[in-house]
Formats: C-alpha cells, sequence, structure tokens
C-alpha cells in the first residue's frame, strides 16, 4: 500500500519536474524532522520564490485504499480540482466541515463524476461518515513549489531557480494546525541538502487503522481467561 | 411448707432456669444486635458497591449515549456550521432524544460555545470547563455536580469531524425518582446530597420528608463520619458516606441509610419466640421440679409421720412406697428399723415382765393379771407356792443346780394350767398360780395336784431332789378386793402353810392383821432393851430329890408400851428369825446374873435356868462373855444352867458342842430343853457336854398312868439317869403328874401345878412361903 502511494507521489514529482525543466535550476532535497530529530512522514514543505509563475493549479487525486485516504496528506495548489475515487469495494461518505472548503460526498463508489475544487488556501480535514478512523487531510497552499515527505522524512523539489525562498512548514501536528514559517532559502545552482524542524503538538493523530471489532475482542479475552 | 425441701428444690430449679433464659436471652439479644449492625454494615458495603457500579452503570450508557449523539453526522453538520442559533437547536433537538437536561458544547480550548441552559454561564461555567478540562485529562468520562438546584450527572463526548472539533456535555438530573431506583436496586435508602458554596442546599432522599428535615438538621451539626449512627424520629439507622465528586467550592455526597430499627424488626419474632420458648421451658421445668421435689418430699414426710409414730410406741404404721430408688431403700430400712425396734421392745417389755430364767411372767405382770381379773371380776384364785429348801438346793447342786431345779419345776406345772390360768416366780423360791374362775374348794384340789407333782424327787444331774414346797391359798373376792392385798394375804397362807404338816394353807381371816403385828414386834423389839421393857419372870422348880436349893427358870417378858405383856412364844420366833435373838440372850443373861448377884446379896441363893438360843450356840465368844459376867457379878457358875434345844445343835453340831465345851469350862450346867420333840439322836446327845434333860411338856400335861406318856417319860427317866443325866419334868399342871413324877424318880417337875412364873419380888415371896405339894410331903 505504502509503496502504491510512494509511487503516486513519484508521478506527482515527476509532473513537477517537467514543467520546471525549461530552467535552469538547482534542486532541493529537505530532510524534515521532529524536535527530537525522528524523521517527520507526511510534512508539507512549500517555497514562495520571486520568478514564480502563476501556473494553474494541477488536478489531484484523494483515493480511498483500504478504508484510509491515500495520501493521507495531499497538497494542492489552491482552486486545484481533486478527485476522490473509491478503491475500495465498500462505499465511503467523504465530508469536509472545515471551513477552507466544506464538501460533502454522499455514498458512493467508484469515482465521483465531479471533482471537488479547492478555492481557499487552508487544511481540510477529510473524514468518512461511516468510517470514524478515516482521517485524510488537503493541505491548499498558494505557493507553486511544494512537497510531501516520505516514509523518511524527505521531501525534494527539483527545478528550482536559482532565488531567495520563502519556507513554510506543515504537518498535521503542528499546533493548530497552523503552517509554520522556516528560514528562508536562497537557492543557487548547486543542489541543495536542508534540514528543517518542526514544532509538533503532542496530541496524536486519529487512529489510522480500522479498530478489530468489539466482538473480536471479547472473544480473544475470553480464550486468554480461559486458558 | 415455704422452707420445706419441696419449695427448696423448686426455688433452686428456678432460678437457675431463670439465669440461663436470662443469660440465653441476653446471648441471643447481642448477638443479634451484632448481627443486625455487621448485615447492616455489610449491606451498605454492598449497597455502596452496587450503588457505585450502578451510578458507573449510568454514566456509561449515558457516556455512550453522548458518543452516539456526538457522532451523529447531522449533529455534526450542525456543530460544523459554526451557528450557535443552529448549534442551540441541535443541541435541544438531539439532547430530547436521550432525555439530557442541560446540555452544554464546548470549544476546544474550554470556551462554552453554546449552552441548553441560558443560567450556565459565569462562574458556573467556568468551575464546569475547568472540570471538564480535567476530566477529559483524567480520562473520566462521567461527573456529577450541583446546578443550582439540582444535582447532574455529567457526560462528555467529543465532537470529531473527523479530528475534535467541539466538546459536547450532557447532564441528566438526578432526581427523586433515579433515587427511588436506586434504592430498588439496593435496598437501601438514599440521600445524595449536594454542596454549593459550603452550603448543602440540593438534597435528594428517598426517606421521608419528616426524617430528611430531622436528618438536615443533623447534618448542620456534624459531618458523617463513615459507619456513624443517625437517629431520626426513633428509627436508627447506620449511615454510610459515600463522596461521589468533589471540587472548589462544591461537593456531592451519597448517604446510604440502613434503619438498624427495621432490619431489628426482623429479628423481633426470634425474641418473641425466645420469649415465649422460654416461659415455657420456665413453667414446664417448674412443674417439672414441683413433681420432682414433690416425689422426694412425699415420701420423706410419709417416712417422717411413721417415724413420729415409732416415737410414740405404734410400731404397725405401715408406708407404702413402691420405689427402687434411695428412698424405696430408705423405707425398706424404715420398716425393717421399725419391726425391729417393735421386736426389741416385745423383748424389753416381756424381760420387764418376765422372769428371765423360766420366762414365766414376773410380779408386775402377775399383779396386773389378778388386777383385770378383779376388774372384770373374774373369782380368781391364788396359790402362793415356796420352795422352802431352795438355798439348801442351791448349796449342794450350785446355783445352776437350783435353777435348773426351778426350770423342772414350772415345766412339771405347765401341765395343770388351765386356758386363763398362769403361773408367775415372784421372788427367787416364791411363786404364784393364778387361777381363773376357781372358788377356794376347787384351788385346794389344784394345790394338792401340785403338791402330788412336786412330791416326786427332781433329777439334778446324778441327784435326787425332793423340794420342800409350801402352798398358800388366797381367793378373791372372799379374801380381798386389791391385788396387793390379796398377793400379801396369799403369801401369809404360805408362810403358815410352811409350819404346817401339811403345807398347805388356806389364808385364815385376820391372819394379815396378825402378821402386821408380827411386823410392829420385829420393828419394836430392836429398842425394847434400850426402852427398857423387857424383864425377866421366874417360874420355880421343885425339886422332887430333896435339893434344898431353890431353882427356878428365867424367862424372857416383853411389856410392850401399847400392846401390853406380849408371850415369849409371839416374839422369840420373830427374834429368832430376824437376828437379834442374840442381844435379847444378852440381855438374859446379864439381868439373871444381876438378879442373882442382888438375891445373893439379901441371902437368898437361887439356881437360874436361862434358855439359850439355837443362833446362841453359834456365836464362838460367847463362853468368854458369860465368864466376863461372872467374874464381874461374882456369881458362882453353878448357879446357872443354860437350856438349850436339840435342833440348837443340830443347825452347826461343831461350833454349837465347842460353845457347849466352852461354857461347860466356865462351869455353866446344861440343859437339853424341850427332850423329846426334835429328832435328836441318843448318840448326839452322848457328845453333847449336858447334865440335864427337860422333858417337853406336851408329854407332862396330860401325864396319866396308862398313857404312852407314861411310857416314854418314864424310859427317858431311867436312861437319863442311866447316862448320869438329871431329868426335868416341865408342864406339870396336875398333882397326879407330879405323883407319876415322883414315882418314877423324876429330879426336878415345874409347871403351873406349882407355880406359874413370877415377879422377882413374887419369886422371893413365894421362896419365903413355899406351898405345901404332896410330893415334897411324900418325899
Amino acid at each position: 500500500m505504502s509503496s502504491c502511494s510512494f509511487y503516486i507521489a513519484q508521478v506527482a514529482l515527476l509532473v513537477c519536474c517537467l514543467q520546471a525543466s525549461s530552467l535552469l535550476a538547482a534542486s532541493l532535497q529537505a530532510e524534515l524532522v521532529d524536535e527530537r530529530g525522528q524523521a517527520l512522514e507526511n510534512a508539507v514543505i512549500s517555497l514562495r520564490g520571486p520568478l514564480d509563475e502563476a501556473a494553474s493549479a494541477a488536478p489531484a487525486v484523494m483515493d480511498q485504499l483500504a478504508q484510509q485516504f491515500v495520501p493521507n496528506v495531499l497538497a494542492v495548489r489552491t482552486g486545484a480540482a481533486v478527485s476522490f475515487p473509491n478503491s475500495d469495494n465498500i462505499r465511503h461518505h467523504v465530508y469536509s466541515f472545515s471551513p477552507a472548503k466544506r464538501f460533502e460526498l454522499r455514498l458512493y463508489q467508484g469515482t465521483p463524476s465531479e471533482p471537488v475544487v479547492f478555492d481557499k488556501p487552508g487544511v481540510v480535514v477529510l473524514g468518512c461518515n461511516i468510517h470514524d478512523w478515516m482521517v485524510g487531510y488537503v493541505y491548499i497552499t498558494d505557493d507553486p513549489r511544494f512537497a510531501v515527505s516520505d516514509a523518511q522524512g524527505v521531501a525534494t523539489l527539483a527545478s528550482l531557480p536559482a532565488g531567495r525562498y520563502a519556507v513554510t512548514l506543515w504537518h498535521p501536528q503542528t499546533p493548530q494546525m497552523l503552517p509554520q514559517e522556516a528560514a528562508p532559502l536562497t537557492v543557487g545552482t548547486e543542489p541543495i541538502q536542508q534540514r528543517y524542524s518542526l514544532a509538533l503538538q503532542g496530541t496524536q493523530a486519529p487512529a489510522a487503522t480500522p479498530p478489530a471489532s468489539a466482538f473480536g475482542d471479547a472473544f480473544k479475552k475470553a480464550l486468554r481467561d480461559a486458558q | 411448707m415455704r422452707n420445706s425441701f419441696q419449695a427448696r428444690i423448686a426455688a433452686v430449679l428456678i432460678m437457675l432456669l431463670l439465669a440461663v433464659i436470662g443469660a440465653l436471652y441476653l446471648a441471643v439479644e447481642a448477638a443479634t444486635s451484632v448481627a443486625v449492625r455487621n448485615q447492616a454494615r455489610e449491606q451498605l458495603d454492598v449497597g455502596a458497591r452496587v450503588f457505585e457500579q450502578l451510578l458507573d452503570m449510568r454514566g456509561r450508557q449515558l457516556h455512550d449515549a453522548a458518543q452516539v449523539l456526538a457522532a451523529d453526522f447531522g449533529f455534526k453538520d450542525a456543530v460544523g456550521s459554526g451557528d450557535a442559533a443552529t448549534i442551540r437547536s441541535a443541541l435541544a433537538n438531539h439532547g430530547a432524544r436521550i432525555n439530557a437536561g442541560i446540555m452544554l458544547l464546548f470549544n476546544l480550548d474550554g470556551g462554552v460555545a453554546v449552552s441548553s441552559e441560558a443560567h450556565v454561564a459565569g462562574v458556573l461555567a467556568e468551575r464546569l470547563s475547568a472540570q471538564m478540562t480535567r476530566l477529559h485529562n483524567d480520562g473520566a468520562q462521567v461527573f456529577m455536580l450541583p446546578i443550582h438546584d439540582q444535582i447532574y450527572l455529567l457526560v462528555q463526548a467529543t465532537v470529531v469531524a473527523p479530528l475534535p472539533i467541539a466538546r459536547l456535555v450532557l447532564g441528566f438530573p438526578i432526581d427523586q425518582s433515579f433515587a427511588r431506583e436506586l434504592q430498588q436496586l439496593t435496598h437501601l435508602d438514599l440521600t445524595l446530597l449536594g454542596e454549593q458554596d459550603a452550603r448543602a442546599d440540593i438534597w435528594v432522599s428517598t426517606l421521608e420528608a419528616g426524617d430528611q428535615d430531622e436528618m438536615r438538621r443533623e447534618a448542620a451539626q456534624e459531618m458523617f463520619a463513615p459507619d456513624s449512627l443517625l437517629s431520626l424520629y426513633g428509627e436508627t439507622y447506620l449511615v454510610q458516606r459515600l463522596v461521589l465528586s468533589e471540587g472548589e467550592g462544591f461537593q456531592v455526597q451519597a448517604l446510604l441509610h440502613r434503619s438498624l430499627t427495621r432490619a431489628e424488626a426482623a429479628f423481633a419474632p426470634l425474641g418473641q419466640h425466645t420469649l415465649l420458648i422460654s416461659l415455657v421451658a420456665l413453667l414446664a421445668s417448674l412443674g417439672g421440679a414441683l413433681l420432682l421435689a414433690r416425689s422426694i418430699s412425699q415420701p420423706v414426710r410419709q417416712l417422717a409421720r411413721m417415724a413420729e409414730r415409732v416415737g410414740q410406741g405404734d410400731y404397725d404404721g405401715q408406708i407404702d412406697l413402691q420405689r427402687r430408688d434411695e428412698l424405696g431403700s430408705l423405707a425398706n430400712a424404715f420398716v425393717a428399723m421399725q419391726s425391729g425396734l417393735a421386736e426389741r421392745e416385745r423383748q424389753l417389755a416381756h424381760n420387764a415382765l418376765h422372769d428371765p430364767l423360766t420366762g414365766l411372767p414376773n410380779r408386775h405382770l402377775a399383779l396386773e393379771r389378778l388386777g383385770s381379773a378383779i376388774t372384770a371380776e373374774r373369782p380368781t384364785a391364788l396359790l402362793y407356792l415356796g420352795i422352802g429348801n431352795l438355798r439348801l438346793i442351791s448349796e449342794s447342786c450350785g446355783p445352776g443346780g437350783a435353777d435348773l431345779a426351778i426350770q423342772q419345776m414350772t415345766a412339771r406345772l405347765q401341765p395343770l394350767l388351765r386356758p386363763g390360768d398362769s403361773i408367775a416366780r415372784i421372788i427367787a423360791d416364791e411363786f404364784l398360780l393364778l387361777l381363773e374362775n376357781t372358788d377356794s374348794d376347787n384351788a385346794v384340789a389344784i394345790a394338792d395336784q401340785v403338791q402330788q407333782l412336786l412330791i416326786k424327787p427332781l433329777q439334778i444331774g446324778i441327784a435326787d431332789i425332793a423340794m420342800d414346797c409350801s402352798l398358800g391359798i388366797a381367793v378373791y373376792p372372799d379374801n380381798g378386793t386389791s391385788a396387793d392385798e390379796l398377793l400379801r394375804r396369799a403369801s401369809i397362807a404360805m408362810g403358815d402353810a410352811a409350819k404346817l404338816p401339811g403345807r398347805l394353807q388356806l389364808y385364815q381371816r385376820g391372819r394379815d392383821v396378825a402378821h402386821e403385828r408380827q411386823v410392829r414386834l420385829i420393828r419394836d423389839l430392836r429398842r425394847a432393851t434400850a426402852h427398857g421393857e423387857l424383864l425377866l419372870n421366874f417360874q420355880p422348880k421343885l425339886s422332887l430329890s430333896g435339893c434344898a436349893t431353890h431353882q427356878a427358870e428365867a424367862l424372857l417378858r416383853w411389856q410392850h408400851p401399847q400392846l401390853g405383856m406380849i408371850s415369849p412364844g409371839e416374839f422369840i420366833p420373830l427374834a429368832e428369825s430376824t437376828g437379834s435373838i442374840q442381844a435379847l440372850t444378852a440381855w438374859v443373861i446379864e439381868e439373871a446374873m444381876r438378879q442373882l448377884r442382888e438375891w445373893h446379896d439379901r441371902g437368898l441363893l437361887v439356881q437360874l435356868s436361862l434358855n439359850i438360843s439355837t443362833q446362841d450356840l453359834v456365836d464362838p465368844d460367847l463362853p468368854a462373855r458369860v465368864r466376863e459376867l461372872l467374874v464381874k457379878y461374882q456369881l458362882a457358875a453353878d448357879q446357872l444352867t443354860f437350856e438349850i434345844t436339840e435342833s440348837g445343835v443340830m443347825l452347826n453340831p461343831a461350833v454349837a458342842l465347842e460353845v457347849l465345851h466352852g461354857l461347860r469350862a466356865c462351869g455353866i450346867s446344861l440343859s437339853v430343853d424341850d427332850f423329846g420333840t426334835g429328832y435328836s439322836s441318843l448318840a448326839q446327845l452322848k457328845r453333847m457336854p449336858v447334865q440335864e434333860l427337860k422333858i417337853d411338856q406336851s408329854f407332862i400335861r396330860d401325864l396319866s398312868d396308862t398313857s404312852e406318856d407314861a411310857v416314854i417319860v418314864r424310859s427317858t427317866i431311867e436312861m437319863s439317869h442311866s447316862l448320869g443325866l438329871t431329868v426335868v419334868a416341865e408342864g406339870v399342871e396336875l398333882e397326879s403328874s407330879l405323883r407319876l413324877l415322883q414315882r418314877w424318880h423324876c429330879d426336878t417337875a415345874q409347871g403351873y401345878f406349882i407355880s406359874r412364873p413370877l415377879s422377882a419380888s413374887a419369886f422371893e415371896a413365894w421362896v419365903a412361903s413355899p406351898p405345901v405339894f404332896p410330893a415334897t410331903t411324900v418325899s
């Protein structure tokens, strides 16, 4: 499953690189860690530079696979249309009460005909009305360049034109789920390797896996007691 | 009765039982009380746990309900809308679904977003918020809180979309019905107490309204310690206090009450039953004790009554105790004792009234029987039987022989007795036969039979013993009307009979008077010498052989002051039989000597003869005394002649002969008096140192030429002369007799024909002018 999401991320990055290939550019390999130095997965890094083109937001996909949102964190540019295909053979009821985008996709199977357009920057928390544990995040940013860290906490931005960039970091566990400004980044021609640390709130992310059934628990417990 | 054994046993048993019952009752009471309290405490503990469990369960249910509510998409939608009015209406709507009384929505930062109650704001809201935060941090989901005038059970749920966006708090009022529900489940009274700002102003209780007020007053005074007692209108409660929630400025407590009074009431029947059983046991034991005591005391009383009767001499008491226990054996012992006593008393009575040797009635019984015969006026004859020679028998055969003789004798007499007759032993050798319905003639006939029976000798050992039995007869009513009198008269008759050859004598009228006279004489004789009542008379003797000396026999006379002159024939035997004869003899000897001295001094020479009693001859000192007197009166011994009887020598020949020889040695002449009446042998006569024979007057009185007496007298005179003895004939009353005596050469004559006994002076006169007798003239 993770290899699948990685694959999708690769595809997204590839798209980005192809777009910036016309310019002479350097690449950024950002290593994202928490305050204790642990690698952070699903952290978003976005750069706003001097030579940003007003490229339209690329459409994105938030899949539901094995009763999980895939990817867990999806970063899109403001105005991007995100389609919510359902790869499970059960129905989902995806909703969001986030102020950035309130929407509701009533019980459906397959891909709904209309993608959801996220036209305001912010964080949209996705839930499924049927499966309470399903949580997904859509990070909507005005910044043209952004990446989501992989399991090793590494996010790579290629084809960066030289210049000075404002850096913004985000993670579902950042306080109040607000983005954090990092030190500006000056990009030359050389590839850059940069380490970024995020301050996180102690609260755990909601359970990312479906709980075992209560009956199963009771059964196992009865077995233990019987032994 | 109050102090009786029975009452004491009963009292002791009852006391014991009361003590046991009392102790039992107290123990039951104490155990009950402890059990009630322990039970109540246990119930309280259990109740408290149940209560907590219930509360917890209730809270979880409510929490679950709240969770469900919070997860409702529509509700989330409403909350997500952010519109207060919408949210409030959603709260009201959804809260009503689960009967929540109060609904609050908090922001994640703790602030009240929306409240269903307008008054939940300010301090209360802050408190709620703080409490909720704490709750949230503790992971607790249920909480109790006083809000205004109600206690609420608060639960919270997080609204997730899908991340938490708000906290929902639902409050359920804890009211009377909730308390009742808990009471029904725990069976405990319950009071919930809410305190706000140190004021206990919220009360929810299952107690009666009055009790609540009372408890409020109590509560105002003291906080309830755990396990404390609460008294409300006479009902005692054990109280357990649970603090359900506590915080700044508020507290919610639950007080669980268990009524001890009611719990104890459950045991009241036990107490009543115990009391009832005790009472029944008490009564039963009282009855049992009384019965037991009665079963002991009644026989004891019976025995006591019997003992009383035995004490009074009644041995016929019967005791009816068919028991095998100790009392039974006591009763048996009692009966045995009674019969033993009766037997012994009968024996004693028998011994008292019977002679031990012969088993015959004794004098007392004889008198008693005689008395009853007299009372019944039955003619009764008394045969008084005396054995004259018992002493001799005893001497020859020993005392055992005498006893044997008596036993054989009485055995011989037994067949003679008819029914109603009896034989009694009066003293050693005197017996009495009482013959009922017998007159004097029949009595004599029977007495004759008795004599016939006893004449045959008795075989004692190897000796044949003849009894010398004398029989005196007295007859009722002829001879007396009292038993004593009759017995005395029969005895007198026996005494008379002893002197008769036939040895049988009917009582002669007046004999008892004579007997009394004898008794009087015997008594007075002892002092006769001292009182000078005695005197000597002198009967002259006439010498037929021409002897010139005056001779006389000194005869003792007793001048009794009241009875006058007593003849020696009457009092001498009495003196002999009572042992006073020696004194009389001594007096006679001295008086005679004094008289002789007197006469001698006046020139009168008299030869006196004195009568010496049989008993004087056994006194070895007599010769010495006579010699002293002879010296004293300076008399020649030949002036005195002592007349002795043949039988006197027979009594104790050795001593008597010694005495006679002693007298003879003094020069005293000895004469055998009353010759011819005794059984003396000539051989005996030869051994005696006598010089004279005195032929008894019975031979002389009617002396005639042709009579048998003549032969005796004549041959006696001749024999005496042949033996060298002089002969005196006494009792000469006729001249013819005197002539015959003179013809036969009798030496001396004495008798009324010559002279009757004379006083001393008369004798002197007689001597001075003696009458002239043919004999003397003849000579």
